[in-house]
């Protein structure tokens, strides 16, 4: 039998692609949007965990805590120590931190967390620069001796000659010295390196490394100076990271002897201070424990909020403090009800109506797949005892729908609670889960239930649950998240799909083996 | 011939045949859609709304014994009922059989009914069932309506593929002309239900002829009933043309296109029709062993011829 209008169809169709290609190609042309933008990007969450007791007296930490530059943006910093004050000054480039209490008997815990959104970022050296005959006074203070960094030793004169770096262009200079420091040996050693000790053992650690590269730099005449930090990667470690920056035509230009990056500093690098300092120090007499906590999250670029702006929806939701998981989970929804229409008209997968699994997808989005299905799976349990102990009341549809909303309610409670006491703390998230969707959900089931029978309703739980967890998979993709807030005219592809799916005829994946024996399939 | 061309030999022959066949996504769009305005399917989802086009057009039905439209009317049903006996009781708009309940005879000494299996059925316990069924228990609404059937004694061919019910013919019609037939039998292992999901038993019936000619059981073809091994194949059906003519005379009735018309034949050997359906299922192709797209082709011709 033919459709009706498919040339309706087709023209309907054709309008809705044309019409989101249409506004994608304006946004990236005349608006700069940029596809890239849409990638999302790696935020750490970096957490100073400091320990310290056994003292009688006052007390004492200093550290340093990262300033946002070019290479990093430090936000949502927080201090949720215990006992001790936290004070901050700035001592030239760095931002000191010291935490200050009397008499700590029970020890004390220093935690202080920021968040981190590193970029990678590298320096295109001018090939023909000299060294300059006189520098501004602060960057000339690099310039200068320290006890570890031995400018004037005639070693590292010889060893300036030696290598051809007294003579050239900065940036030939450079290239010479960072080879020399990046020649030693590897060494985990992890006390101090002095300059000099690093050049005659011939082997060092990063700090030895940097302190070379730092005394030869000053030798040649370019102002040098040592970077501390941490290199960034998830999980719990002490190791913190020494690298080198040069004065370099007005900029600080980074480099790591130590792993071999020349004016380029890479996205995992986290800089702390500058200078030879140490990283902490702490009145005596306290058993010090430092280690610091590190937590990787995928969150969109700042790019893409900043460029990203007709029809700026994220603006709003900003401005409305409204969150972010909300707004992705509003915009993925018809995406998620989209995926529910292919598995229902062309897989032939039965599920708890079109809205369901893409909302229990959207809710599980909070806590995770694993506890969308075991909230589902609660309910359904929930349900089933309700109805096996009610069918002999022959009760009313809607008193018993209420009975059963209680019935889900007091299951979902139960079960905290009894995670809360076996100490399954993961578990007690279920009852966090949306009970509306989850009301729906038993709602569904219950309907199912009785009119289909125990088997359809099963069936049709399984196909919520696998849709569910596709939808899930799609719907949580954060470059996706992004794509449609940056293009909400791909909403509009969504509604192509749907308009034509809502005309296709073609048989369900499913009615190939429910017809095999009309289709000559069967061996 | 090599595996993969045997495979892409089968997969062209899949492909080929499957423009014969409808699928749920085609039947709705092809021939629920266009033919059955849904503002007409109350006509066919309350089966009394159904018996009263029947009735003004003449379509034989069961008849009508009582209707309870509420719960002051169920003392009075229940009174009216008090002495006769053979009748059942069915929710207007029930869905999968629920709530339909058949009673015997009356028995005057006891001053109850007997149900089918032997059992009293008090006055006070058919009262309750009649408001259960006016609260709606067995529609999952609010309200529904109770009504009271005389029981229809079958046709000894139909009592005797199932003898503790009824078996009913399902014919499907296009615009009033029938396209496909079958039989719908319970069996003991399908809890009495006609669902052929559930066990029950599909018989294709010719539509020029009104012989049995092909049965499926769980998706197997089957010539003997599973249970009582009675024959179901050439069965000659009593009464064929007058159940193709009342099945078209009720599609006539309503203003709906695409229908599965439930048709019994009576011990007279009289076809009266149960009700109508307006989405009727696809299942009725396996029945036949053949899609529905040449049956509707070939019906839709007749018409013009």
């Amino acid at each position: 039998m033919a459709l009706t209008h498919p040339h309706k169809l087709g023209l309907t169709v054709l309008a809705l692609v044309l019409g989101a290609a249409g506004l994608m190609a304006y946004k990236v042309r005349a608006l700069g949007y940029r596809l890239a933008d849409i990638l999302p990007v790696r935020q750490y969450e970096v957490t100073y965990a400091l320990d310290l007791d056994g003292h009688g007296g006052d007390v004492r930490v200093r550290s340093f805590l990262p300033s946002s530059d070019a290479h990093q943006t430090i936000s949502e910093e927080r201090d949720q120590t215990s006992g001790l004050h936290l004070s901050q000054a700035m001592e030239g480039p760095n931002r000191v931190a010291t935490w200050s209490g009397a008499d700590v008997p029970n020890g004390a815990r220093i935690r202080h967390a920021f968040k981190v959104l590193p970029r990678r970022v590298s320096y295109e050296l001018p090939a023909g620069l000299e060294v300059p005959a006189a520098y501004p006074p602060s960057a000339a203070a690099w310039l200068r001796p320290e006890k570890e960094i031995q400018v004037d030793a005639p070693e590292i004169r010889a060893t300036l000659q030696r290598i051809g770096a007294d003579q050239g262009s900065v940036v030939e200079r450079l290239r010479r010295i960072h080879a020399l420091a990046a020649s030693l040996q590897p060494r985990p050693f992890k006390g101090t390196t002095d300059a000099l000790t690093a050049l005659r053992l011939g082997e060092s650690s990063c700090n030895g490394k940097s302190r070379l590269f730092v005394a030869l730099a000053r030798a040649a005449g370019i102002p040098a100076r040592l970077v501390g930090g941490l290199i960034l990667e998830p999980g719990a470690k002490r190791t913190s990271h020494q690298w080198v920056e040069a004065w370099v035509a007005g900029h600080w230009v980074p480099f790591c002897p130590t792993n071999g990056h020349f004016a380029e500093l890479p996205e995992r690098y986290l800089t702390l201070y500058v200078g030879d300092e140490a990283l902490f120090r702490h009145t005596a007499d306290v058993n010090f424990d430092y280690r610091f906590e590190t937590h990787a999250a995928l969150v969109p670029s700042p790019q893409a909020k900043a460029t990203f702006t007709l029809f700026d929806v994220w603006g709003l939701f900003d401005r409305l403090r409204l969150p972010f998981a909300l707004l992705r989970t509003v915009l993925m929804l018809p995406v998620g009800a989209l995926l529910v229409v292919l598995f229902r008209n062309v897989v032939g997968m039965p599920t708890f109506g079109t809205f369901l699994p893409a909302l229990l997808a959207a809710s599980a989005g909070e806590t995770g797949a694993g506890y969308g299905v075991l909230a589902v799976l609660l309910v359904v349990a929930a349900v089933a005892a309700v109805r096996w102990g009610l069918t002999r009341l022959e009760l009313l549809h809607s008193p018993t729908l209420a009975i059963l909303l209680a019935a889900v309610v007091l299951a979902l409670l139960t079960t905290s609670m009894v995670a809360e006491r076996a100490g399954i703390a993961a578990l007690t998230r279920v009852t966090m889960f949306p009970i509306a969707v989850l009301a729906i959900c038993a709602e569904r089931f219950y309907l199912s239930l009785t009119e289909h029978g125990a088997r359809a309703a099963g069936k049709e739980l399984a196909g919520t649950l696998a849709v569910m967890l596709a939808c899930h998979a799609v719907m949580s993709s954060l470059a996706l998240q992004v794509l449609v807030i940056g293009f909400p005219e791909v909403l509009l592809l969504v509604v192509a799909a749907n308009v034509y799916l809502g005309r296709w005829v073609g048989m369900r994946l499913s009615e190939y083996r429910r017809f095999r024996g009309l289709l000559g399939g069967a061996a | 011939m090599s595996a993969l061309s045997r495979a892409v030999a089968r997969v062209r022959g899949v492909l080929a045949r499957r423009a014969a066949v409808y699928g749920i996504n085609r039947r709705n769009l092809a021939l629920v859609y266009p033919n059955n305005d849904r503002r007409h399917y109350p006509l066919a989802d309350d089966k009394l709304l159904a018996k009263e086009r029947f009735q003004a057009a003449g379509v034989p039905a069961p008849e009508t014994l009582a209707v309870c439209e509420g719960l002051y009317a169920v003392p009075g049903v229940v009174e009216a009922l008090r002495g006769r006996s053979q009748f059942v009781v069915k929710p207007a708009n029930g869905a999968g059989g629920g709530g339909i309940l058949v009673v015997g005879a009356w028995d005057a000494e006891a001053g109850c009914w007997r149900k089918a299996g032997g059992e009293p059925l008090s006055p006070r316990t058919l009262g309750r069932h009649l408001a259960d069924v006016v609260f709606g228990v067995h529609s999952n609404q609010l309200e529904d309506r109770a009504f009271v059937e005389r029981r229809v004694e079958p046709h000894p061919l139909f009592a005797g593929l199932w003898g503790d019910g009824l078996c009913d013919l399902r014919v499907v019609t296009l615009r009033t002309s029938p396209v496909m037939a079958m039989i719908r039998v319970p069996t003991a292992e399908s809890g009495g239900r006609a669902n052929l999901h559930q066990g029950g038993l599909g018989i294709a019936v010719d539509l020029a002829t009104g012989r049995t000619f092909r049965a499926l059981h769980r998706g197997r073809a089957v010539e003997r009933h599973p249970e009582s091994g009675a024959p179901l194949l050439g069965l000659e059906l009593p009464a064929w043309p007058a159940v193709l003519d009342v099945a078209r005379r009720a599609a006539a009735a309503v203003p709906l296109g695409y229908l599965g018309v439930d048709v019994v034949v009576d011990r007279e050997a009289r076809p009266l029709v149960l009700e109508i359906n307006a989405r009727p299922g696809l299942e009725i192709q396996n029945v036949n062993g053949r899609g529905l797209g040449p049956a509707l082709a070939a019906a839709t011709d007749g018409r013009a011829a």
